[in-house]
Order: structure tokens, then sequence, then C-alpha cells
């Protein structure tokens, strides 16, 4: 398509003239181009050179109708470019407007402009305008030289145009104007013309058909420059029509020349229409269309001479077509629905492919290479021809050529004979030959296929670009396509396809010069499924690989070209390097076949052992089996067999060749079996059990097999499970006779590569002690003993691992990693008991100790010795665990990769808390504070405790012994919290911290401990500190070892309580005891400590057991800071513990009342005096919060 | 006249391919059949495209070579048969009619209790259909052919 002239790629477009004031000529054409459709403009500065670009026409030309005889070409090859370029369809002339309105010199000189642009466009029919470019809106001209300039000019009002550039509305105005009359008077030219034609069409004046064709070609286009697409449609297939008339009379005998013309013509009438067809969108008409025109001219080959003409042409249609098709369905891309083809002629899917045409392209290509490869073998000295021949130029017709003939004056063109045109032809081509052209048209057709997803075809594509690749010598781009087709027909299983490419690859290797290479693609040719009695091959192709036709005669062939190879018997020839290939020494050639390999067929290793689980130490079967499809026997040198276990290896050597084999030299120090033969027959399985041991546990797997044929030549072959080895992939489909891998058919379908080695069975005890739970805090210790029972242990090391109950992996919670100790449990250290039961920590570089995890070596033990270590474990909060204890040792040598035994054991422990610490306050007897808080409180609302400021308070702390194992207490004290933060906000006093004798706490019991707390300033929220409990497991054994049992420190901090100013203090004294009979005074004592007057009511109940006298009832006041005495006298009437009278007490101003508790106003009586000393009656007074002794309740 | 039929297996692979031209072509036609195989995915992938054609076993005109036209027919079984001819002017119904015909000659070569489904029909073939196929080789007009199958 590209070597088409622009004019004819694109559709024509109209075309006008502008003369005169250059200066606008830019504005108007701009205009004019930017309108739809666009015009085209051709600017003349100035008037007179307006007749050299538009010449008169010839004379000839008005005559060519009454011509009665043919021209001597159907189309003149300027006269499409011609109009485009260089006739307009209309002249507009520029004036300014001075010329016009001024003096009489330039208005004599418009009008012999005039006159003279008249005389140019009159003869054309062209039309014209007259434009009066006037610089002022005021510039008047005169009417009556309008109409002059007019009636001058011959041209209707509407025609002349005023312009006026300096006014930009004005101007825009005047061009909308201007493109409108523009683009009417265009039509109407080229209306006119196209009705000229068409009546010279209709009325026939001429007799011959070259005339017809011309005049529809011209009705065609200048329908085209109306954009008339379908009136140019109905023209061009006119003209087509008729072109086929005078070409496709078979007994007319076309001279060379003359097909070349018509075929040219033709080309380029379809090349419209198909343009026209797809614009419009109909596709299938198209490709209807293209398949006409092909069948029609495909049989104009014309004289054999020439013939190569033809298929250049051919090929050239098709590439045009396809580039058409391409271009117009990257906008549109729509395949319409198939089946709208002619009835009996349906088109397919293809047809609607570019590559399809591409594809075909190529083919006519290829057949014109070889045409005219023959045709120049036929002249006898070629380069002769391309001296003598003088080169001939395309002459005024389309599709004619003729010489250049310089004479005095002119050039005059000179019509040439067929030979010298076709000499002429040969030359040409000869030397422009491009080799690459084919291979361009094939990628295209390559890559265009492969978008449409037909990778068949496109594989087909890539094959025929490989072999022109492979012509050239281009071997690297040969063989990468080959490889790709190769790759195809084989997954798809076409042999005799894939038996023609790897005949080129097996060639092209050869000239590389790559001897594996060419081994390879020999075995896999020779390996292939093609058997004798396909006999449809048998025929010699000519385009068949270069080494033959498919046979099994060939393969056998291959088959011993390489075996004589690799015996040495013969070398090969590399064209590449020119040296030669050959299987030595110094060239040894190791194939390898994997599981995907197409060289299976080749040889096939299946291995399976006769077991699935075997003891380390006992002997078992193992089959190895190969197969191969070579057509012929293969006698193997000696085989390999490889494992994961390399001690495991063993060579199988052929009886035969043994002498042959022994010297190598390289035998290893493996096991060496021998066969009485190593003969591969085709399609037969070898099958050879040996027995195979192995001392180590873990898996034992066969990785491969090696055969050796000859000391350089080996193949590798990855060993396979008869239970997971998959067919040949050409194989499969074939008729042939399958056997089994071995004999055993149930091992053929379940056989494995691989067995499993167990362990040996350990011989050792290894306990784990631990009676009681843990608890929490202390250093658990937990005993690990290691008794050798059987052989003895070397280099053994025990694994300790503490595992979360609840599984899920160690039991550092993730969530809990923020806080500082985020293990709960801890390994803390592993002590060893050495034989004097003297126990020492073991140094770090004995073991490797982690939070959850540790590791000890365990020394050297012989049979009946123990060993024992003690794992300390701390439990930071109660939560169960797993210890895990794994033992791994060898039994028989100290090497560090010797086989290992494990013993594994595991114990589940507890971890509990030791103690609960409680605690509670108390305030002095028969003292009262009234605190307001409590007065208020809320009975549910949840209030913290609150102490009275400035009195003096009881703190008991309780520890109870949660356990069920007796602990010793070693002391107990509160310590201040924040220490020196906050200055002393409060005094807590106590006994001694540390206990004298240490207490033994049973499970269930509970030891108190008495503090006293005085609050000495006011701060809202007092802090107590931190109980600090420090206990010990009870050992009744009280020896060495038990003492050095860390006492154990548990913390737990005491709640804060708020410090409250009491306003009021209610207290009431009486005598610890009384006697019948014998007075003694009751004292109530209330103390105001606010800063207000209290008025205070109170009454007494009387009692029974009692005289009492004083006030019964009554309301007092009580100064600020003073205190109130109620006192009365009492006499007992009763003896035993008898109530008090009970009073009570109402503040005012408080709205609170106080009664003091039974307990509180309770007093024992004696019935007489006590024999024994008691207190003075002074001591007995109030009970004073002294410390209190401690003891165990 | 027809130059080549072949019978091709699920998996695309080669189940039988037999030409009766004299010239040395057969490879060509291999290729002819396999890239065929390419027009036959894309009518079974669109069926929307065949029309008329769906839920039918044959297939219709694949596409036409410059000098062969290639037919294609799809049994129930994903089994494929091409055909490919010379004559550029084929009804389509005798095409029907010859795959017909010819699927019936599968049916017969594949209930060979000795035949492995899925492999290579050349024996099965021969013996059974020898004759019948040897026919088409000497009858050109295909509708000869048909009488003769």
């Amino acid at each position: 398509m590209q070597n088409y002239p622009e004019e004819l790629q694109t559709p024509p477009v109209r075309l006008i003239s502008l003369v005169g004031c250059p200066d606008l000529h830019p504005t108007i054409s701009t205009h004019l181009l930017s309108d739809q459709p666009p015009i085209h403009t051709l600017a003349f500065p100035d008037l007179s050179k307006i007749s050299f670009l538009l010449p008169p026409p010839s004379p000839k030309d008005s005559s060519e109708s009454s011509l009665s005889s043919p021209p001597p070409g159907i189309f003149k090859r300027d006269w499409l470019l011609k109009h485009r370029t260089k006739v307009p369809a209309v002249v507009a002339a520029l004036f300014p407007s001075h010329h016009v309105s001024g003096d009489p010199a330039q208005w004599l000189q418009l009008c012999s402009d005039l006159d003279h642009l008249k005389t140019v466009t009159r003869s054309r029919n062209i039309k014209l305008v007259v434009i009066i470019v006037h610089s002022d809106s005021k510039d008047d001209i005169n009417e009556d030289r309008m109409i002059a300039l007019r009636k001058r000019a011959e041209v209707d009002s509407k025609y002349v145009v005023f312009v006026n550039p300096n006014d930009a509305s004005e101007l825009m105005q005047s061009l909308h104007r201007l493109r409108s009359i523009f683009s009417e008077l265009a039509n109407t030219y080229y209306k006119d013309e196209g009705r000229k034609v068409k009546t010279r069409i209709e009325k026939r004046t001429y007799n011959c058909t070259e005339l017809n064709i011309r005049y529809c070609f011209k009705a065609a286009v200048y329908a085209e420059f109306l954009s008339d697409w379908i009136e140019a449609l109905r023209f061009y297939e006119d003209a087509y029509n008729k072109l086929w008339e005078i070409s496709g009379i078979p007994s007319k005998a076309l001279s060379i020349q003359r097909l070349v013309e018509i075929k040219t013509i033709a080309e380029q009438l379809h090349f419209k229409i198909s343009t026209l067809l797809l614009h419009s969108g109909k596709v299938t008409e198209a490709v209807t269309w293209f398949r006409q025109h092909i069948t029609l001219y495909s049989r104009l080959v014309g004289e054999p001479d020439a013939e190569f003409l033809h298929w250049e042409w051919m090929s050239r249609q098709f590439l045009v077509f396809a580039e058409l098709l391409e271009t117009s369905s990257a906008t549109s891309l729509t395949i319409p629905s198939l089946g709208l083809g002619t009835g009996n002629k349906p088109l397919t899917e293809w047809e609607f492919y570019p590559a399809y045409y591409y594809q075909l392209a190529a083919n006519y290509l290829k057949q014109k290479r070889s045409s005219f490869e023959f045709m120049l073998s036929m002249y006898v000295n070629v380069d002769e021809l391309e001296r003598t021949t003088e080169s001939l130029v395309p002459s005024v017709y389309v599709g004619q050529y003729s010489r250049l003939l310089e004479q005095v004056d002119a050039m005059v063109m000179q019509t040439v004979t067929d030979k010298e045109f076709l000499n002429d032809t040969i030359a040409k081509e000869k030397k422009h030959q491009d080799p690459l052209k084919m291979i361009t048209l094939l990628k295209k057709a390559y890559e265009s296929y492969s978008q449409a997803k037909a990778q068949r075809t496109s594989s087909f594509c890539a094959f025929q670009v490989a072999k022109e690749h492979y012509a050239m010598d281009d071997l690297e781009d040969a063989k990468k396509h080959f490889d790709s087709v190769a790759s195809l027909y084989r997954r798809e299983g076409w042999a005799t396809l894939l038996w023609d490419v790897l005949g080129y690859l097996r060639e092209l290797s050869r000239k590389n010069g790559t001897v594996k290479d060419y081994l390879e693609y020999s075995l896999e040719m020779a390996a292939l499924p093609i058997s004798s009695d396909f006999h449809m091959l048998s025929l010699r192709s000519q385009d068949c690989c270069p080494v033959g036709p498919a046979t099994l005669e060939q393969r056998e062939k291959i088959h011993n070209e390489v075996f004589n190879l690799v015996h040495e018997k013969s070398v090969l020839a590399s064209v590449e390097h020119g040296k030669e290939l050959k299987v030595t020494g110094d060239n040894p050639v190791h194939l390898e076949i994997d599981l995907v390999s197409p060289l299976r067929s080749v040889l096939l290793a299946s291995v399976a052992f006769h077991e699935q689980v075997i003891k380390p130490g006992m002997t078992t079967l193992i089959t190895v089996s190969l197969l191969s499809h070579l057509p012929l026997t293969i006698e193997l040198d000696q085989l390999e067999v490889q494992f994961n276990q390399p001690e495991c290896n063993f060579i199988i050597m052929n009886a035969e060749r043994l002498p042959s084999a022994m010297m190598d030299g390289d035998q290893h120090d493996n096991r060496v079996e021998q066969a009485p033969s190593l003969a591969l027959s085709s399609n037969k399985w070898l099958r050879m059990t040996y027995q195979i041991k192995s001392d180590q546990s873990g898996k034992l797997e066969c990785t491969s097999v090696i055969a050796k044929i000859r000391p350089n030549f080996t193949i590798c072959c990855r060993a396979e499970s008869p239970v997971s080895m998959d067919d040949l992939p050409l194989w499969k489909f074939e008729d042939h006779v399958e056997t089994l891998p071995t004999k055993d058919p149930a091992l053929a379908f379940s056989g494995l590569r691989s067995i499993q080695v167990e362990e040996l069975d350990p011989e050792v005890d290894l306990t784990l002690n631990a009676s009681t739970p843990a608890l929490v805090g202390e250093t658990f210790i937990v005993p690990v003993t290691v008794v050798s029972k059987g052989p003895d242990i070397h280099a053994g090391e025990l694994k300790i691992n503490l595992v979360d109950v609840r599984g899920g992996g160690l039991f550092s919670p993730r969530e809990a990693e923020h806080i500082a100790d985020s293990h709960h449990v801890e390994l803390l250290g592993i002590s060893c008991v050495e034989d004097g039961a003297k126990s020492h920590l073991i140094s770090d570089e004995e073991m490797k100790i982690k939070q959850s995890f540790g590791l000890i070596s365990v020394p050297f033990l012989k049979s009946g010795e123990s060993w024992s270590c003690k794992l300390q474990i701390k439990w930071h909060r109660p939560k169960p665990i797993v210890l895990y204890v794994s033992l791994g040792y060898s039994p028989l040598s100290n090497e560090p990769n010797a086989q290992k035994i494990n013993v594994h054991r595991s114990l589940q422990i507890d971890g509990k808390p030791a103690v609960t610490i409680g605690h509670h306050f108390l305030l002095p007897f028969r003292w009262d504070p009234l605190l307001l808080s409590r007065t208020k409180a809320n009975p549910q609302s949840d209030q913290s405790l609150s102490l009275p400021l400035n009195e003096t308070c009881i703190l008991v702390i309780s520890a109870r012994n949660c356990t069920e194992v007796p602990l010793q207490l070693v002391s107990m004290s509160i310590e201040a919290d924040n220490d020196g933060i906050e200055e002393k906000s409060c005094s807590i006093r106590t006994g001694s911290s540390n206990l004298v004798d240490p207490a033994l706490l049973m499970p269930g019991e509970e030891f108190k401990k008495v503090f006293t707390v005085t609050s000495e300033i006011n701060p809202s929220k007092l802090r107590l500190g931190n109980v600090l409990l420090r206990w010990k497991r009870y050992s009744r054994i009280k020896d060495q070892h038990d003492s050095s049992i860390a006492s154990v420190l548990t913390t737990q901090k005491l709640p804060d309580v708020e410090i409250e100013f009491s306003p009021l203090i209610v207290c009431m004294e009486s005598p610890p005891y009384a006697i019948l009979g014998e007075p003694f005074t009751y004292f109530i004592k209330i103390k105001n400590q606010s800063k207000l007057l209290q008025e205070i009511k109170f009454s007494l109940a009387d009692v029974q057991s009692f005289v009492i006298s004083g006030s019964h009832d009554d309301t007092i006041s009580i100064l600020p800071k003073s205190e109130h005495i109620l006192s009365y006298k009492l006499v007992p009437l009763a003896s035993g513990m008898l109530q008090l009278p009970r009073f009570t007490l109402t503040s005012a101003r408080y709205s609170a009342s106080f009664q003091p508790s039974m307990a509180e106003s309770t007093v024992f009586v004696f019935p007489s005096k006590p024999p024994c000393e008691l207190a003075k009656d002074g001591d007995a007074g109030p009970e004073t919060c002294g410390p209190i002794s401690t003891g165990l309740s | 006249m027809i130059v080549c039929v072949a019978v091709v297996g699920h998996q695309n692979n080669p189940l039988y391919i037999q030409s009766f031209t004299e010239a040395d072509d057969a490879l060509k036609l291999h290729h002819i059949v396999h890239c065929s195989l390419d027009v036959v995915d894309e009518r079974v992938n669109n069926p929307r495209k065949s029309g008329p054609t769906l839920n039918e076993t044959f297939l219709g005109l694949l596409y036409p070579t410059e000098n062969y036209k290639v037919y294609g027919y799809l049994t129930n079984t994903k089994v494929k048969f091409i055909m490919v001819t010379t004559d550029l002017d084929v009804r389509d119904a005798d095409v029907r009619s010859f795959f017909r015909r010819f699927h019936a000659a599968y049916v017969d070569a594949v209930s060979n209790p000795f035949h492995v489904p899925e492999q290579k029909l050349q024996y099965q073939v021969k013996a059974i259909d020898d004759c019948s196929l040897q026919t088409i080789v000497d009858y050109c007009h295909l509708s000869c052919i048909l009488d003769g199958i």
C-alpha cells in the first residue's frame, strides 16, 4: 500500500485557487482546510503567474472523444494528481479596494488582469469569484464601478465578496461566506465535469473499451470529489468490469506489457473499491469482492517467462488487502456474522483476519521467488543482461514503461518490445531482491495469528519464518523459531510434523557445531513414534526437512549415526566452523533427562523399592527398570544408581563390557554389581532387582540413574516412581504393546522411588519427677534422670521446652509482650547432680537457655550408668504448663554427624499461688469519730475505706496458705510505696518485721499481723504501700540442702484509704469490770474538734441491771475545740455480762445520730470482789492503741 | 477430489491421518489439518458466530487455502474429523453426508474390542475401512465417494 502514489491512497479533496493579495492567503486557506469536508487551496501571489500553472487544454484532449482508434494507454499517470494539485475548481481573484475605486490607470490594469484570468478559467470551465479587500469600512466604492466590475468579470453579484482584514468579526463573517461560496461553486464545477464525462459514457461516441474505462474512472473520481461514495463505487466497479472485458478473453493472447498494464489498473481500481467498501463498513462485501478479484485474475498468469510478475502481483494484492483490513478493523472491529457470503461460497472466519492475507501474500512471494529463480537459470549469462539493458522509466500511462531517449531539443519516450521490457524487469528485480521481505510478511502473519489465539497457524507461520532464516543461514533466529514450533508439536503429539522441525534443528546444530544439541535432536528423532507402515510419508517430498522423510528406516539410520558418533567410529563435519564434531575424552557429552524432557522416550528410568518402611541396617529390594523407544537395541556399559544418601549409591556393570569399563579407573567406593547384559531393546523394559541397605534413618530416595555408553557419553536420567510416572507424551497415543516396569504388577502401580528408614529403638530411661504443683514465685525444681540401659550414650543432648498447656505454641502470649516480663513461666537454670550428690550449676558454655527453651549436653554414659540434673523453673503467674524433655544421643560413636536416637518425655505442671493476703482496719475501742462521708454514704456505692485524721487505727494483715503443702513464713512487713516521692503522710508502726521463729503455716491456716496506722497530715488519699511476705516451703528434713532453698517474697499492694477530718469524737469510758453493788462512773466524752458550735442532743435509756444517776435527756452546746463530759454513776444490780445503759447521741448540725454497738456497751460484773489482784481503777481506762502482741490465731 | 482425511483426538492429537495424493505434499496436508484445528477451536469456543450450526456436529467449511478446501466435523466425544478436498465447488449436503458415513466408519473402528480409547487408529481403520477409503482415492467426485464409502 505504501508503494501507491499518495493521490491514490487518500480520497480526493476539492481544490480552489487564490490569486492576488498574498497577505490574506494564509487566513483563507487555513479556514478552508478546517472545514468539513476540507478544501485545499492553491495560492498565487500574482495574476500573471496563473497562466503558467494552468495552461489551456491541449487541442488533442478535446478531440479525444472523436478518436475511434484505441488510445495508447488506459489511464494517464498524472491525471489524478493534476486534478488534486493543479486544476482548481474555483479561482478567486483578490483585489484591493483602492484598485477598484482608484485612478483610471489602476482600474484599467484590473480590467486587463480580469480578462486574462477569464480566458484561462473559461477554457476549463473553472468558476470565478471576485474578492475585494478593503482596509477600512468607510471605504465606499462607486456603485458604477461595482457594476462595471461585475460585468467585466461576468460574475453574479453574490460572487463578489468584500473582505475587511482589519475587523475581526467582519472578517470571520466574510470567511464563512467565502467558504459557502467556494463549496457551492466547487461542487458545481465537479458536478459539471462529472456530468460531461457521464454524457460521453452514455453517448458512446467512441468504440474502444479503454476510453470507456477511463471515463468511468474519471466519473468516479469526480463523484469522490463530491463525497458521493455510492456513485464513485458504482463507476469504479463499472471501470473494473469493463477492464475485465478486455483482459478476460482467454482466446486473446495478451502481450506481457499489456498484461502488466491491465493488472496495474485492475489493482488500482480494486484498491479504490476495497477502500470505499471498507470505509463504509461493508467488510463482508469487501472480502467477497477481493475473493472475486483474485479468482478472476489468478488465471491471468501470462507467458511462462513473465510468470514471476504474476506471482508478485498476486502477493501484492494480498498484502495490500491485508493492510487495508488491518487499518479498517483497527477502527471498527466488527467481524460480521458468518454465512453472509454468497450462498454456495460462504465466508470463513479467517477471511476476516489480516493474518490470512499476510500468510498468502508470503506464499505467493515464495512462488514468485522460485519462478524467478527458475527464470534466471534459463538465462545463459545474467550479468551480460544486466549490463546491456538500459533502464526503462514509467511512461505517461499507468502501467506502461518506455525508454527515455535524449534528443536534440527534448526527451522522447520510446515504446519498447516485450523482450526488452522483460530483460529490464529481470535486471531490476535481480538488483532489488529483498530476502527479508518474505520473513516480514510471515512474521506479520505470525503475530496477527498469535493475537487471534490461533496458535497452530501462528506456529506454522513461525515454522516458515524459521525455514527462511535457515535458508539464509541465520541460524540463531531459525533455532529460536524452530524450538517454539517443536514444543507445540510435542505437546499435541504430531510426530510427523515434529520430525520435520527436529530435522531442521538437528541440521542446524550440526552447522553450529554443537555436538550435544545434535545428539539430543537426533535421539529425539530416533525415538519418535513413527512406524514403517506409516506409509503415507514414504514419498519423497520437496519440502521435507534435511534429514529426509519420516520413516522407520530413517529412524534407524539416525540411530546408527548417533551411536557411531558415540562409539567414536565416525566424526561429523560441521559446516559452520569447518571442524569435525566428535565425542572424545576432550569433548565428553552428558545428557540430562528430567521429568519434562522430550528425551524421556529415549531413556526412561523407573525405580521402585519393594517395601515402604525399613529399619536401619535391614536390607530390602529395589527394582531399577529402563525403557527406551529407540528403534534399535542399545548396549549400556554401566549404570550408576544414585540416592540422596550417597553411601547407598551403587554401580551396575555390564559383564560383557567389564574389561573395557574397568579401564576407566574412575571407580568409586560404591558397591559394584554385575549384570549379565545391559542391552536395551526397543519398547521393552530392562528390569534389574538388587538388595539395598541403609544405616541412616530418614528418607532414602533414588534421585537419578546414570547410563554410561562408552567413556565419554553419559545420560543422566531422573528416577521416577512407577506410581506417579507420566505417560510419554508422544507414545501414549500409539497403539503399541505396553508392559509394566516391574514384574510385580502391584509394585508397578504403587511402587515408590523413596523409602522411609526408621530410627533405632531407644534403650534409655528418661524420667521427670514433679510430685507437687509449683508455687508462684518460687524456684521450682524438676529432677531429670537419664539411665542408660543398653548401649553407651555418646554426644547426648537434652532439649527442654516449656509449652502452654492449652497448646498454641510457646506460652509467651504475644498480646502480653508489652509487659516487661512477658514470660509467665521461665526456665531459670539447670543444675547438675554429680556422683557424690554434690550439685553445681552448669556453666553457660554447657547449656543454652532461653526463657522457654533449654539445651544441655549430657556426658558420656556407659551402659547402666545414670545422670541427672535439676531444672529450675519459676512461675511469675499461676499457669499450667507442659514440660517437654527430649534426649537425643548417638549409640555408636562420638562423631557429630552420626545417627541420632531421640527419646521424648513430657510432664504437665500446674503453677499455683502460695498464699492469699487479706487485710482489715480497726478503730480504738469505744472511740468513735464522726466521719461525715459515712453518714452520707450511699450503702450501694462502693466507696473506699476512710480513716479519721490524726487518729491511730489498727491494720490487721492476714496471710492464708492456699496450697497443699506446709509453708514457713519468714517475715511480713509493709513497705511504703513510691519511696521518697511523697512525703510521709502516715506512720505505720509494727513490732519486728522478722519473725523470731519462722511461723509454720499448715495448708488452709491463716497468719495475722497487726499494724497501727496514724495519719499525720491530710491528704485526700493515703497510700499504704505493699505487704511484703517472705516464705519458703517447709521441709521436715532439716538438712543442708533444704536450708539452701531461698525464701520467696510475695508482694501485694494495699488499697488506698481516704483520710477524713472528724468534727466530733465520742469516747466512752467505763472500768473494765464492776462488782455487784459497788458504784462506778461511766463517762461519755464528746469532743468538738470543729471550729463551730455544736448542738448535741442525747438520751440515755434505763436498764434493769443498773441504778443510774445523771441526766437522762438533754440538749447541750459544745464550744469549738472543747470537750463536754457526761458522767453517770452506776450501781450494778446483777452480776455477769451486763448491758450498760445505752445512750443515743444526735448532732443537729450534721443530722447524724450515734449509738454505741452492743460490744462497746457491755461490762462484766463480778458478784464479789475477785480474790486476785486487779488493775487499779485508773489503769483500766479506755483501751489505748499501743502495740498489740502478735500471734497466731 | 478428497486429498486427505484425518481423525483428531480431543487433545488435538492425530489419531488417524490418510492422504490420497500421488504428489509429494503429504507433509503440507499434515500442516493444513493441524492448522484447521485452530478454526475448529474458534468455532467451538464462539458458537454464537456460527449461528445455525450450533449444536451441530458438522462444522462446515473451515477455511479455504489456495488450492484446497478444508471441512470439519466434531463428534460428541470431541473427536474431530477433518477432510481436505481440491474440489472448488462442493455442496454442503454432500460433505455432510460424507462425514456421516465417515463417522459411522469411525464408530465401527473404535468398537473393536482391541482398541484402546484415545489411541491411534491406524490398524483398526486399516482392517475395517481399507476398501472403503480406497474408494475415495479412486473416485474423484464426491458423490461417487459417498456411494463407495
